[in-house]
């Protein structure tokens, strides 16, 4: 009797889990949270830190560009955290039977390729991504990164009146022959959730070996790579879509869950901020400039503009790309091959330009609280994500700006 | 309920099966339907949120095989 009540704990957790995907606002929430504790341990997330160190390691093993000083992968915390993400995605999307390697038309992979590519000259100048410049960002209360997701909004609108021009005149680009393989069905691929468990053993040990070393920041990057991508994956957790969809489908889920998620981060963030909480006597001064580059005004809206086209071609924001890796999207995968590829690139010869062609009232360091106080720019940011809730909800009831 | 255009999306992730189905809707009459293929897993929980907004009717989701899904989705 016991047995079968065990079974049946079992699988109603089972279904809960991995039956249907989560709402988007329970990933988002707990991604925000995540975030904080990853503040706490060390630093605020950021996505497009890791394509960077990939990059990086990459043109060091091919020994051109000049990187053979670059820090291994296995000693970067962002690098093992995007490499964590996509691990922990590939294990939500087994348990989930999700998991397939999926093969577009060639079309869609040059347009991933060239996404990824955007990405990275946008996250270069921009100095932020959807995750570093968004989802971190905004919390962090850096003017710059206001600035950044008005250009990630913009690029979006832009990219997404391409891909319906592109619908129009040329079909041919998303049209051909798409393959799929290893996927499930209900009834078939029972071997998927077992690999799961053995890829989820792997993770572990990965982390407990840093931990055994000493390594502890490591190991906790690795643990909450390993919990956001399984998140993601569960949740469909990804900016580009809550940016993307009132202008597409009119769906407001994914708009709703990210500043659901943003709220747990901002509370957080603010809290470590003025309270000097964290590892290490850092100054109070230093803590409070985390994630406040000098990207105000102009510089963060360039690049978020061009980081916005990017990641709407490509169909994954910095996160978005690395948990659909997971699910075995090749797309994705050569959206990753650009970032990764044209993030060094960008920060070795576009950014000098940009740096050096802007005016220095135009790349700053901007701490909202030195100018409004603190009540003054967390309210600022509860007003942009008021009115941004209720664009999107009016939008819904409305279809003012949805296109189907 | 006749089915009068299939669309393939196998391969692609989204945004693309919804586009491609919302452009098949409109070249479709009212009552007649169309069948899609794809591979997404997004388009799983994307496709009857949107027929829930559009009116439309999603008469059918099954797994065919190898991770490719079926919708039959016939228009109000």
């Amino acid at each position: 009797m016991s047995e079968s009540k065990k079974t049946g704990i079992f699988s109603e957790l089972y279904t809960l889990l991995f039956a249907k995907n989560w709402p988007v606002w329970v990933g988002a929430i707990l991604a925000g949270a995540i975030n904080v504790f990853m503040f706490a341990v060390a630093s605020p997330w950021s996505g497009s830190a890791g394509y960077g160190s990939w990059g990086k390691n990459f043109y060091k093993a091919v020994n051109i560009l000049g990187f053979e000083g670059t820090q291994s992968m296995l000693d970067n915390k962002w690098a093992m955290l995007s490499i964590m993400i996509v691990l922990g995605s590939f294990i939500a999307a087994l348990f989930s039977k999700n998991f397939a390697i999926r093969i577009p038309p060639i079309g869609e992979i040059v347009k991933g390729f060239l996404g990824g590519c955007l990405m990275a000259i946008g996250a270069t100048v921009g100095i932020g991504c959807s995750i570093g410049g968004f989802f971190s960002g905004v919390p962090a209360l850096s003017g710059g990164a206001i600035m950044l997701t008005i250009g990630l909004f913009i690029g979006t609108i832009v990219a997404v009146k391409y891909l319906f021009w592109e619908m129009e005149h040329l079909p041919g680009i998303s049209t051909g022959k798409g393959y799929s393989f290893l996927g499930a069905t209900k009834e078939t691929g029972n071997w998927q959730k077992y690999l799961g468990f053995v890829v989820a053993i792997v993770l572990f040990f990965i982390a407990y070996k840093y931990f055994q070393a000493g390594q502890d920041i490591l190991g906790w990057f690795i643990v909450f790579g390993g919990f956001l991508g399984f998140i993601s994956q569960r949740s469909i957790f990804c900016i580009v879509r809550a940016f993307r969809e009132p202008f597409m489908s009119g769906d407001a889920d994914g708009a709703k869950g990210i500043i659901a998620g943003l709220l747990v981060v901002l509370f957080g963030f603010v809290v470590i901020k003025t309270m000097n909480i964290g590892v290490g006597d850092t100054l109070l001064r230093s803590r409070e400039m985390s994630f406040v580059h000098g990207n105000f005004w102009a510089r963060g809206l360039l690049g978020g503009f061009v980081f916005g086209i990017g990641m709407t071609i490509a169909g994954g924001c910095a996160v978005g790309t690395l948990w659909r890796m997971g699910e075995g999207q090749i797309k994705l995968w050569f959206s990753a091959i650009g970032f990764l590829l044209l993030s060094p690139i960008s920060s070795k010869f576009i950014v000098p330009w940009v740096e050096d062609t802007l005016p220095f009232t135009a790349q700053y360091k901007n701490y909202l609280p030195d100018y409004l106080g603190y009540p003054g720019a967390v309210g600022l940011v509860l007003l942009i994500l008021f009115v941004w809730y209720w664009f999107v909800v009016w939008n819904e009831r409305t279809g003012k700006f949805s296109q189907f | 309920m006749e089915i009068t255009t299939t669309v393939d999306t196998k391969g692609l992730s989204c945004p693309m099966p919804m586009m491609k189905l919302a452009k098949a809707m409109k070249g479709i009459k009212s009552g007649e339907a169309v069948e899609m293929f794809g591979t997404d897993p997004g388009t799983k929980s994307d496709l009857p949120k949107w027929c829930n907004k559009s009116g439309n009717i999603l008469v059918e989701q099954s797994d065919v095989e190898d991770g490719v899904f079926r919708f039959v989705i016939q228009k109000k």
